[in-house]
């Protein structure tokens, strides 16, 4: 009964004009984004970021957010249509959402990656709800050992599940915890790495740091080369309902893929990405017809389009309970709720019932919003895909600006974002991943503190992170990663997934 | 060059001690994290030499590409940094707008200036005079 009185609460909080207006906007700009190829929602939400610092915490994070599940619904069309992913969770969609379109299936197969959408949206959400408020009681007896642990499992999953070097993976990683940790030692009050420069003394902004790795290095690696020659449909698309029996065949991969995408969403390291690859796998191999994968199935469409959306409600888990960020996108929204003065953690379900419930509330009414979206206006995000990147880039790049300014009113942080948009650039073309890289960053600090408190602690020790037992279980567990991961035999059965965005 | 730089400055702000670790400890720590993964890909980039060149013709990081866009698109926001608070919001974003337009593919000076007044004029209008962003007026005065 206890969680009907908080998510009530939490509807009042959104059925406001204002938090539904925040709301809107976010699933537009992410379903707008998701249908636009060169920008994903990492990049859109890091322009972002500067514009949300003014707005109240609750309202920021739900912008945030609906950007985030909305680029999942966005992100089908694209690859059903033009057989390009709008973005990284969507690309196994290509495979069957694309043939489907080449067949005359474009209707079904975008109705049932919406609906899908829809249907694990609710799942994941159920998820969260019901697993987050105890989880969070438990994560009250955490001390900073076991946050140490944590924030070890985390960054050593994401580097384990890193397309390229695990080697350089691990220094991205390192080199990120050395930026985060750049201004005022909290302990001692004294500056590091500020080089004289007083806009260091509060550290590198994370708005123009992210806004550079990946906004305007998305940018650079797009104008380099021509994005002519895509083909897109240019006969109307009908028939988005799908027909009974496309609904007896996806409605066990949408289920399937929905509790698969919410459990690997909570996962540190796992989300959106993996999702959508392991759910389209598991299809594959428990089908009767695996051979029809990649010509058209629908099941195809059905389990990647639903697990990357329920994996966007799990992924809020480990942040809202624990503090710690699970993927990138997540360390974006750990950054928005410290700005505004809002921890995270075992005690934001207590001490902010009103954020907690409000954001789970502003998810319900965003599925709704996304699938009035994205069925009925289908039309007008199949025209947005004729807008050329030569109008488009200034625009992004003027928002980068004008976002990087409006964070101090400096141009101190231009030149910082622009910094790290060649840095960004340079690390994509050599393969260095940005993703550990970020989370790092954000994590920086926090990984810090917790283990010189837990050293303290200890009185030197390094035994604290093997004597109590949660602690020692993340320990342990990023050992094994970390082995596993340098071993090349049981790397070699990773598949490849692009994981540009980790999320 | 970064950790080895990382860890001698990191020594000039104090280690500290395992049972009291200072300010440079964390920075020491990961900046050893940094040389040694660095050499270990170092060492493996030169061993692998051979099979990385092959592999270059096959997967060319700069061939094929115009990356001279991504040094013009560059150059001119970085000239555009300095200038943003002499020139003032309008003029420069304004001028940075037609570069951009222009440089990627060539369009008519027309539509690039057409294009350019209505961008940083919508933005003028939605940032400084609703979000009330104080954007630098420069020596236009508005």
């Amino acid at each position: 009964m206890e969680i009907f009185h908080a998510l009530f609460l939490g509807f009042s909080e959104i059925f406001r004009i204002k938090a539904l207006f925040y709301c809107f906007v976010g699933v537009f700009i992410g379903t707008l984004i998701g249908v636009l190829p060169g920008i994903g929602p990492i990049g859109t939400m890091s322009l972002l970021l500067p514009i949300t610092y003014k707005a109240p915490p609750l309202l920021a994070i739900v912008l945030l957010a609906g950007i985030y599940y909305g680029a999942m619904y966005g992100g089908s069309t694209t690859s059903i249509l033009v057989n390009i992913p709008g973005e990284a969770a969507s690309v196994v969609t290509c495979l069957d959402g694309y043939q489907m379109a080449r067949k005359g299936r474009a209707g079904p197969a975008l109705g049932i990656a919406a609906f899908g959408s829809f249907i694990a949206g609710t799942i994941g959400l159920v998820g969260l709800m019901l697993i987050a408020p105890p989880l969070a009681s438990i994560a009250l007896r955490f001390g900073p050992p076991e946050y140490f642990s944590l924030m070890c499992v985390g960054l050593i999953i994401l580097i384990y599940l890193a397309s390229g070097s695990v080697i350089r993976a691990l220094m991205m990683a390192a080199f990120g915890i050395i930026l985060g940790c750049i201004g005022v030692d909290p302990e001692t009050g004294f500056t590091r790495f500020v080089f004289g420069i007083p806009d260091l003394m509060d550290g590198i902004g994370m708005a123009p740091f992210v806004m550079g790795l990946f906004g305007i290095s998305e940018v650079f690696l797009n104008i380099e080369q021509s994005l002519k020659g895509r083909s897109i449909f240019t006969t109307k698309v009908k028939g988005l309902f799908p027909n009974w029996q496309d609904w007896k065949d996806s409605i066990m991969p949408i289920s399937r893929g929905s509790i698969l995408g919410f459990l690997l969403g909570i996962l540190p390291g796992g989300g959106a990405v993996i999702s959508s690859f392991v759910s389209y796998a598991v299809e594959k191999k428990i089908s009767r017809h695996p051979e029809k994968f990649g010509t058209g199935t629908i099941e195809g469409v059905a389990a990647p389009e639903s697990a990357n959306n329920s994996a966007t409600a799990g992924a809020f888990i480990p942040l809202l309970t624990l503090g710690i960020p699970p993927n990138v996108v997540m360390a974006l929204l750990l950054g928005v709720f410290i700005i505004h003065g809002v921890v995270p953690g075992p005690r934001l379900i207590s001490d902010n019932p009103n954020i907690f419930w409000g954001l789970v509330a502003s998810m319900y009414v965003g599925n709704i919003m996304l699938l009035i979206l994205n069925l009925p206006l289908i039309g007008l995000w199949v025209q947005l895909l004729r807008v050329p990147y030569k109008i488009l880039f200034p625009l992004i790049l003027l928002f980068c600006i004008i976002g990087a300014y409006s964070i101090n009113n400096s141009t101190f942080d231009i030149a910082v974002m622009l910094v790290f948009g060649v840095t960004g650039y340079l690390m994509r073309k050599y393969k260095y991943e940005g993703a550990p890289m970020v989370l790092a960053f954000v994590l920086g600090p926090m990984f810090e503190n917790s283990l010189r408190q837990s050293l303290l602690l200890s009185d030197g020790s390094f035994s604290i992170f093997f004597t109590r037992p949660i602690a020692a279980g993340g320990m342990i567990t990023t050992i094994l990663l970390l082995i596993g991961s340098i071993i090349p035999s049981i790397r070699r059965r990773k598949e490849m997934i692009p994981m540009e965005e980790k999320n | 060059m970064i950790g080895t730089y990382t860890a001698i400055h990191a020594y000039q702000l104090g280690l500290g001690s395992f049972r009291h670790p200072d300010r440079g400890f964390i920075f020491f720590l990961c900046a050893l994290l940094l040389i040694i993964l660095g050499a270990i890909d170092l060492a493996r980039t030169f061993i692998g030499k051979h099979k990385k060149e092959k592999d270059k013709e096959e997967y060319p990081i700069w061939r094929d590409l115009q990356w001279q866009k991504v040094l013009m698109v560059l150059l001119s926001l970085i000239v555009y940094t300095f200038f943003l608070n002499l020139a003032g919001f309008l003029l420069s974003n304004f001028l940075l707008m037609v570069f951009l337009f222009r440089v990627v593919e060539p369009t008519k000076w027309r539509i690039a200036i057409v294009s350019s007044l209505i961008t940083v004029l919508l933005s003028y209008a939605i940032f400084q005079v609703w979000l009330k962003v104080p954007f630098p007026t420069g020596f236009l005065r508005f």
